[in-house]
């Protein structure tokens, strides 16, 4: 399992908030691709409403995952490749093993791919005596640094040119320099030797196709076709939801998904991988491994409130204009998947108590919606997990979040619900606000247990008059 | 710990799919009587697509190339205008003298067995220089190991592979390309520059067109889509440092597509 830290969402929170890099860095990238996405549906001949089709081309291949997963099996065996179904994330990790061993793997190139993360499949081979080596740019410098990603796509977003020239320096050994060509070539240098001398390649999935019997790989680099292509042995690893019925529901999708993700019109490389080298042909490897992965995407499934999250295909674009993720980054959602993708898929994986600021910590401004290419509705799903972290939910072993916050909104519930309890609530409290400290008209402290509802904000007092009184005294003057 | 070894009999991988699938539909609630969710969608037809296609005129192509040379730029692509296969080989001869190795080894060429580019006769055209060009076939060698050990090398030496495309979508400038013998992956892959040579009649306008035609291409039913097929669009970027662009990170530096006139 990959390391979860999602109980220290609040602390790394606050520590992103002071961190000037990294505000700037999420701010830029954000205004390039996160307005970037919104222009480029706009520019479809079907303009942003396309996203509406894919949402249902998703919804059916969801509702059909069984016989989907079926047909992919069966064409990609046809072609000769071999595909695993893992229940959880150690059996896909131990089927991945045995296949190195077979091969005697001592070092495997790997294109980035979540899911991997997500079951700690590098720390395993690693464990094992066998060299993992991130071969995506940004998660080669993430490797090197011996850190965790911070963005689905831009995993290096948080570092500067700076930090990764002494990076390189340090470890590659490379003169210092800060510019990113160079750093990039320097890279591609080190990369391109274990390209040429790996013995396995390890990639994600971003969208099989049961039609055809492929799974697609997309990328700016190539790395990834250099992973699928020139070690003897290809595994992919793909979450079992990562798939749509025909060649025609790809279309729209690889229309919308590199303009979710980077707000291009379409991703340099694209690679439809079927199975292994044909006989007679001249490259590409003996051995091609899918592994499709459940780890608890099942219990999702059974669920119709959270069922939609599966149409995800992690394109990273709700990151790119999520206002809270803008402000703490990647790394305190506390798991691989951060933003607000983050914090419907993360507590569903990882246990909704364990993940519970995550939901919390979003601001239900729905521009995570907005910007999806296969329109989930985010905000509808934060709501479900809140509700279940309020009420207690038995199917998913969610225990109430907070007892005394359940006891408050009752009883708040019942003085809004009476007329003349509230009006005397408003009187006492206006009477009361008197003496509570304040600045410029603003109230700047409520007491205890109210406290906390002020630590970050100014409270405006109660009026005067209360609207209803303003009201009829209008209607007096002015009938 | 478990381990799953392929060598272990093909019942229990069978065992296990089952279970899972079998976990999966009972996740959906065991639904019955669901429809088809590989027919086609009602009223679809290719038809439309396929009569614009066959019935594209010189002027039409020349529109498809104006879209294609619009696209190129902002892809660092590089499009070259070519009246025939002879005209195509000079270019190529020049661009081997005028770009150097980013590797060190000597100048080489790697090439697809492929009806077009062989017409370019290749060979004679660089060897006034010294520069070889390698067939990217398994015809030499004795057998399929050894052919393919020495394509490896040669595709790793070489600092130019040149190939066609099944087609070129002009809106995204994108290659596209199935995997058949003699027509390797790497050849658009491992050298620094690709060259793809292809003809003005394999211009398409857009992926609806390319879907389309991909499926009601005469090969696709026997060979669908290979067992790769790969886009390319442009050469290898990547913005992964304080998001600044920059070209050439693991594939080819740089990319230009030939497309010859009139063919």
């Amino acid at each position: 399992m990959a390391e979860i830290t999602t109980e220290l969402y609040r602390k790394k929170a606050r520590d992103a908030l002071e961190d000037d890099t990294l505000q700037g860095a999420i701010a830029g990238l954000q205004k390039r691709l996160g307005e970037g996405a919104l222009a480029a549906y706009g520019n479809l001949p079907e303009g942003p409403d396309l996203r509406f089709v894919a949402h249902e081309i998703r919804e059916k291949a969801i509702g059909n995952l069984d016989i989907l997963l079926e047909r992919l099996a069966e064409k990609i065996r046809e072609k000769g490749g071999h595909v695993f179904f893992a229940e959880t994330g150690a059996e896909a990790v131990a089927y991945c093993l045995d296949v190195a061993r077979r091969h005697k793997v001592k070092l495997a190139v790997k294109g980035k791919s979540m899911v991997t993360e997500e079951i700690g499949l590098n720390r395993a081979l690693s464990a094992a005596g066998i060299e993992a080596a991130e071969t995506d740019l940004g998660e080669y410098i993430i490797q090197l640094a011996g850190e965790h990603p911070s963005h689905i796509i831009a995993p290096a977003i948080h570092k500067t040119r700076a930090q990764v020239g002494r990076l390189f320096e340090k470890r590659i050994g490379t003169p210092y320099t800060d510019d990113p060509p160079e750093l990039t070539m320097i890279a591609r240098k080190a990369l391109r030797e274990k390209f040429l001398a790996a013995d396995m390649g390890i990639s994600g999935c971003n969208l099989a196709c049961a039609e055809t019997g492929h799974i697609t790989t997309v990328s700016n680099e190539g790395n990834i076709r250099m992973c699928s292509t020139m070690p003897k042995v290809h595994v992919s690893f793909m979450g079992m939801e990562r798939v749509v019925a025909r060649l025609s529901d790809h279309e729209v999708l690889f229309r919308l998904l590199p303009r979710g993700a980077a707000a291009q019109s379409m991703a340099t490389y694209v690679s439809y991988v079927g199975g292994p080298r044909q006989p007679g042909q001249t490259d590409g490897p003996d051995e091609f491994h899918l592994v499709i992965l459940d780890n608890g995407r099942s219990r999702i499934l059974a669920d119709e409130r959270y069922r939609e999250m599966l149409c995800c295909i992690r394109c990273a674009a709700c990151l790119n204009v999520c206002p809270v993720y803008r402000k703490i980054g990647g790394h305190a959602y506390g798991y691989c998947y951060s933003g607000p993708v983050g914090a419907v898929v993360t507590p569903l994986l990882v246990g909704i108590n364990r993940a519970s600021d995550l939901c919390q910590g979003e601001t239900l401004c729905g521009a995570c919606q907005d910007v999806c290419p296969v329109n989930i509705n985010i905000p509808r799903m934060l709501l479900e997990l809140r509700a279940a972290l309020a009420d207690g939910d038995r199917a998913w072993d969610v225990t109430r979040d907070s007892i005394g916050e359940k006891i408050l909104f009752q009883a708040w519930s019942r003085l809004i619900g009476n007329r003349r309890i509230y009006d005397l609530f408003l009187r006492l409290s206006a009477l009361g606000q008197a003496v509570l400290p304040d600045k410029n008209g603003m109230i700047r402290k409520l007491p205890p247990p109210f406290s906390g509802w002020t630590k970050g904000r100014d409270l405006p007092p109660l009026a005067d008059r209360t609207f209803i009184r303003q009201w009829k005294e209008m209607n007096h003057r002015d009938p | 710990m478990k381990t799953y070894s392929l060598d272990e009999s093909t019942d229990m991988h069978d065992t296990k799919q089952n279970r899972f699938l079998a976990r999966v539909r009972q996740a959906l609630g065991n639904p019955v009587g669901r429809p088809d969710p590989f027919a086609p969608d009602p009223g679809h037809s290719p038809d439309g697509v396929l009569k614009k296609i066959n019935g594209r005129t010189l002027k039409d192509y020349a529109g498809l190339i104006k879209t294609l040379d619009a696209a190129a730029p902002s892809l660092n692509l590089k499009v070259v205008m070519l009246e025939d296969t002879a005209a195509a080989a000079i270019s190529l001869a020049a661009l081997v003298r005028e770009t150097e190795t980013e590797w060190g080894n000597a100048k080489s060429v790697v090439a697809w067995e492929h009806p077009l580019i062989d017409s370019l006769n290749l060979a004679d055209a660089l060897s006034a220089d010294g520069v070889p060009v390698y067939v990217a076939g398994l015809a030499d060698e004795p057998d399929e190991t050894a052919g393919r050990t020495a394509f490896r090398k040669r595709v790793e030496a070489a600092y130019i592979g040149v190939t066609s495309a099944d087609w070129c979508v002009v809106d995204t400038a994108t290659l596209v390309m199935k995997t058949r013998p003699g027509q390797g992956r790497s050849v658009s892959l491992v050298p620094s520059i690709h060259v793809a040579v292809i003809g003005m009649s394999q211009l398409i306008a857009d992926l609806n067109e390319l879907y389309t035609l991909i499926q009601q291409d005469a090969a696709y039913p026997f060979e669908g889509l290979t067992h790769c097929m790969t886009f390319i669009s442009g050469p290898s970027k990547t913005a992964d440092i304080e998001a600044t662009l920059v070209h050439g990170a693991h594939g080819p530096r740089e990319v230009y597509i030939y497309v010859i006139n009139g063919t």
